[in-house]
């Protein structure tokens, strides 16, 4: 009962608190001092990075880790791997965009070669690497180790990225939430919204994994499927 | 009809060769990635690891700077803001008396405004001069993010009390 219930209710969840993202985002809260409304893309560019560097790109790696490690190897983790490095894409192109939009009036320009912006896009040419190298071998057992290590490898960037801004000088601002001393540097009503959007994505990024695990599962299903017809279509025809 | 035709063969046969082609397409989409992975780490990266030098390190080094290139931070100090029909002039501050007058080109981003930190992309006029000829500002804001009050009284300078 409890099994079926938290899938049931992740969809109508996630859209409650992407609503409530959004009115409390666009609606509720405050004009910042400095960046006036420019402030309410605050409320989607950094949870869309969270995603994309943390949680899915995370997901993967864990996936991919599980899946090397003899004891808990099956095609189950291989799958959650391939799964969740293909919504990383999509998650990391949204950062991209939503990074250049807000870029453009804030900074003055659309795009800068700096640090944060230079290492985000290298994960984003990373993550469709290890897509392509998937396409690259038939033999499963073999495709799922070498797809493994090359997420675990890519991974190392992902530190690379959230230090950046610290460790070198970068046009992008630094950490906002994961500040070096733990402090907040967002005040109030516009926090818990940030918060709410943080949950929101996230678990946006839990249903659509969900979607697309069952999808491959129901892919795989149908191949099988039509394998096993072919057969038996053989086995008839020699029958007659 | 004979037994040898009467009984198929079912026997296992091995399973069909993978398309070449597609595995060496695969293959060169994974180089053109390689390649996109080297151009940006060098485009970003080994050419612009540190993105600006501060307005400190620029005053430290201003004999060997001579008139090359850079990308100047410094806090535009309030009250030197003079809007211009090219653009601004203003003065950006480092750290205790160090400053660069700034003549800058081109309209200044949406928030660009006194005490804000911002990058300019330009050079020193002459070799010994310290006066920064300003192509491009970009703004470099902080961090935080702090709720403005719109319930307080704006002067009819602009200014908020």
């Amino acid at each position: 009962m409890t099994k079926q219930l938290f899938p049931r209710l992740l969809g109508p969840v996630t859209l409650v608190l992407l609503a409530l993202t959004a009115w409390l985002g666009l609606w509720v809260t405050p004009r910042d001092a400095v960046q006036g409304n420019l402030v309410r893309l605050v409320y989607v560019h950094p949870a869309v990075a969270w995603v994309a560097l943390y949680v899915s790109f995370g997901t993967a790696t864990i996936a991919s880790v599980l899946y090397l490690w003899k004891r808990t190897r099956s095609i189950v983790m291989d799958r959650v791997a391939h799964c969740a490095m293909e919504v990383s894409v999509v998650f990391i192109v949204l950062t991209l965009i939503t990074g250049s939009i807000w870029g453009r009036p804030t900074w003055g320009v659309w795009w800068a070669w700096d640090a944060r912006l230079t290492s985000t896009a290298i994960l984003g040419v990373l993550a469709l690497g290890y897509l392509a190298l998937r396409r690259a071998n038939d033999d499963q057992a073999l495709r799922a180790r070498r797809s493994a290590v090359f997420a675990i490898l890519a991974a190392i960037n992902v530190p690379i990225i959230h230090f950046s801004v610290d460790w070198w000088k970068t046009l992008h601002q630094g950490a906002t939430v994961f500040t070096a001393n733990r402090t907040l540097l967002i005040h109030g009503l516009m926090a818990w919204t940030l918060l709410v959007s943080f949950l929101g994505f996230t678990l946006l990024f839990f249903w659509l994994l969900r979607a697309r695990y069952r999808l491959e599962v129901s892919r795989e299903r149908a191949l099988s499927v039509s394998l096993d017809e072919a057969l038996t279509l053989r086995r008839r025809e020699g029958a007659f | 009809m004979s037994s040898a035709e009467s009984t198929p063969d079912l026997s296992p046969v091995s399973p069909p060769k993978s398309s070449s082609r597609g595995r060496w397409r695969s293959i060169g989409v994974l180089a053109v990635l390689a390649l996109a992975i080297l151009a940006l780490l060098s485009q970003g990266l080994l050419h612009s690891l540190n993105y600006f030098e501060t307005v400190d390190q620029v005053l430290a080094k201003r004999a060997s700077l001579g008139t090359e290139v850079i990308r100047l931070e410094g806090v535009v100090k309030p009250g030197t803001i003079t809007r211009t029909s090219s653009g601004a002039s203003f003065v950006v501050t480092g750290s205790g008396d160090h400053q660069v007058y700034v003549v800058a080109h081109g309209s200044p981003p949406q928030l660009f405004q006194a005490n804000i930190p911002v990058v300019v992309v330009g050079h020193f006029t002459t070799a010994t001069s310290l006066t920064f000829d300003g192509t491009q500002i970009l703004v470099k804001h902080t961090a935080s993010y702090i709720a403005a009050h719109p319930a307080r009284v704006k002067a009819p300078n602009g200014s908020v009390r």
